[in-house]
């Protein structure tokens, strides 16, 4: 294990045990939990801008169908957090294959706009159906998530009221999605994903079947994003459309590309930035005495900027995946107890 | 009423139309979505207003100057976002269209303050409010022929522009092949600025007369008329001018019918609802060329 894997670790883990420290702040708490709420939006959109090289604009509107069917079925049904996220991944899921299905067939700019109308009618919908969402009014008391153990001791019966305890189920809900995402990436599927992002023409006559696997990524996209909306709903206790507009697409996107797309820990990295630069402005632009929407405007200024000095984000994944490729691993290996000059090394290498 | 429907639906077609061709110039020359379009339109209504309220200028030399105030703000915005990115991929440039309108959105909330306001009244020529026209119960304000003359008249200026000049040629030449048409001698990026300031002077005219229809202006206002406007270009065909103007008109009626006779709830669902449709089941429009795989 290299020195650089294990800071990772120890950073891992002194924010895992931070909560637990008796002067830790609830403020810290609540922004790193909301912070982890990005991650997982962050991971479920990389798959189709990152992975399949589609461009999503409307991410958002899955993340308010996962929250909005979190919230509806604890207030009507009372059922439990850990049955609602499987619901409410699989109600994403079939959001996204029926948007997907016929739409995937469009390259370019016209998948983006189609998945942009498509979240501006979640949020029509959610603002205009009143008997079901009421409308501008919100949802509230959604009831908070938890946790029934009497099975196994009577007394094991939690409501998770308190920051940490979500700050746990969050961390959970992001390591498990990582991990889905790791595999994903090196199975088959992945590779079907990649293949197509770099060369449809090529995947389809090496017999990728484009659109299923095109589905496929749309789908397990929109089913993540709704598992982060169904945690959103349990956490945050109260949703309202307002919280599904368009600047949080963005705001996801932004945090992919930061990282560099198609890189899963380069989305993990651009929403801890983006959600850590979020609160920073808040602070230094009220203390410059500048209101609060002045938020915004920095927040799009940094982003063309960003595009300008960095279109390809922090940690772009194919050059990293290509200089991490085992066969060219070896293969420099070989070729340096040869004796070959560096050079040349890197011409075998391109 | 479904004659005054079709009138109201018909005025802000034409509105639609010209933020539409804005749109549509900008994506047939440079292939990007360009989001700060809307806010371009939106700034065009609130220059008008300052230089009505503050500078005390008549309503036509408002307009005139918020205008050219405009026309300098869309080839900045060229200049400074977009031409760094001519070479970067679609996605950063794309990425950059949205940060600049929500950087120009909330440029303008922080001058203007967040609250609507309504165009000051005393500045409009006094007739804008008569009725020039009733047949029947049908009704035609004097305001909306201005409004139907202007986009008229623009629109007709921008088609021989395009069609009759050395510069439109240039522009079709750049919206066919960019190498092409630079190894020809054209000036590329004098030409996308040419663009982006036609677009932006049909914008600014749109918004103020969308201001002056409305009575009333607020800083949001460009993201919605945006994304109809863009909805209506992709309806003509995105890419295509003439396409724009009818793409434009079409989805104003739509718009006004569907809010009158189905729901005024989801008035703003038809625009994305027909945006969908489209896309879906024909993508090049009603008179694009089929362009699905160039994108």
């Amino acid at each position: 294990m290299n020195i650089g894997k294990s800071l990772i670790l120890l950073v891992v883990a002194a924010v895992l045990t931070y909560p637990l420290v008796p002067q830790s702040s609830d403020y810290i708490i609540h922004v790193m939990t909301l912070a982890m709420v990005y991650m997982i939006l962050a991971m479920g959109l990389n798959i189709v801008p990152g992975f399949c090289g589609l461009l999503d604009l409307g991410y958002v509107g899955f993340y308010g169908i996962g929250a909005y069917t979190a919230g509806l079925l604890t207030i009507h049904y009372g059922l439990s957090f850990w049955v609602i996220v499987p619901l409410a991944a699989l109600n994403g899921a079939l959001w996204g294959a029926l948007l997907g299905a016929p739409t995937l067939r469009l390259t370019g700019d016209y998948f983006a706009i189609v998945t942009f109308g498509f979240s501006e009618l979640v949020v029509l919908f959610l603002t205009n159906e009143i008997w079901l969402t009421r409308g501008p009014l919100g949802l509230p008391g959604i009831q908070p998530i938890t946790l029934n153990l009497t099975w196994l001791n009577d007394a094991w019966y939690f409501e998770f009221y308190d920051k940490t305890p979500n700050f746990y189920v969050v961390a959970l809900l992001v390591g498990l999605v990582f991990f889905i995402m790791r595999r994903m990436e090196d199975s088959r599927l992945g590779r079907a994903w990649y293949a197509i992002r770099e060369d449809p023409l090529a995947a389809a006559s090496c017999g990728v079947n484009i659109l299923n696997y095109k589905v496929i990524a749309f789908a397990i996209s929109a089913a993540i994003g709704a598992v982060g909306g169904a945690f959103y709903a349990r956490w945050s206790m109260f949703l309202s459309p307002d919280m599904f507009k368009f600047w949080e697409s963005f705001l996801v996107l932004c945090m992919v590309v930061l990282g560099g797309l198609g890189n899963i820990k380069g989305a993990l990295l651009g929403a801890v930035i983006l959600v850590s630069l979020g609160e920073v402005l808040r602070e230094v632009l009220s203390s410059l005495g500048l209101p609060p929407e002045s938020r915004f405007m920095a927040y799009g200024l940094i982003m063309v900027l960003i595009m300008r000095f960095k279109p390809a984000g922090f940690f772009p994944a194919i050059a990293s995946s290509g200089r991490s490729n085992p066969l060219l691993i070896d293969l420099q290996k070989r070729l340096a107890a040869r004796n070959v000059p560096k050079e040349e090394t890197r011409d075998a290498a391109t | 009423m479904l004659e005054q429907q079709l009138i109201n639906g018909l005025t802000l077609g034409l509105i639609y139309a010209l933020i539409a061709v804005g749109y549509t110039m900008v994506y047939g020359v440079i292939q990007l979505i360009n989001f700060a379009h809307g806010e371009i339109y939106m700034l065009g209504a609130f220059f008008c207003v300052t230089f009505i309220t503050a500078a005390g200028l008549p309503f036509y030399a408002a307009i005139f100057m918020a205008i050219l105030c405009c026309i300098l703000c869309g080839i900045l915005l060229d200049i400074i976002a977009y031409r760094p990115l001519r070479k970067a991929p679609r996605l950063a440039a794309l990425i950059t269209a949205i940060g600049m309108s929500i950087f120009l959105q909330n440029v303008a909330l922080m001058i203007w303050g967040s609250r609507s306001r309504p165009f000051p009244q005393t500045a409009l020529p006094p007739f804008f409010r008569e009725k020039a026209l009733v047949l029947g119960d049908v009704s035609l304000t004097w305001l909306q022929l201005f409004i139907f003359a202007v986009a008229i008249i623009m629109m007709i200026g921008l088609y021989l522009t395009i069609n009759k000049t050395r510069i439109g040629t240039a522009m079709r030449a750049l919206a066919q092949n960019k190498t092409a048409a630079s190894l020809m001698g054209i000036n590329v990026n004098y030409v996308i600025s040419f663009t982006f300031a036609l677009g932006s002077a049909m914008g600014a005219v749109a918004g103020i007369l969308v201001s002056v229809y409305y009575n009333t202006l607020y800083p949001t206002m460009g993201y919605t008329a945006g994304v109809k406007a863009f909805a209506a270009a992709v309806l003509g065909g995105i890419g295509s001018v003439p396409g724009a103007m009818v793409g434009g008109v079409v989805l104003g009626v739509a718009e006004t019918l569907g809010a009158g006779y189905v729901s005024s709830l989801y008035r703003d669902g038809v625009a994305y609802a027909v945006m969908i449709a489209v896309i879906i089941f024909r993508p090049s429009g009603i008179l694009g060329k089929s362009v699905i795989d160039k994108a």
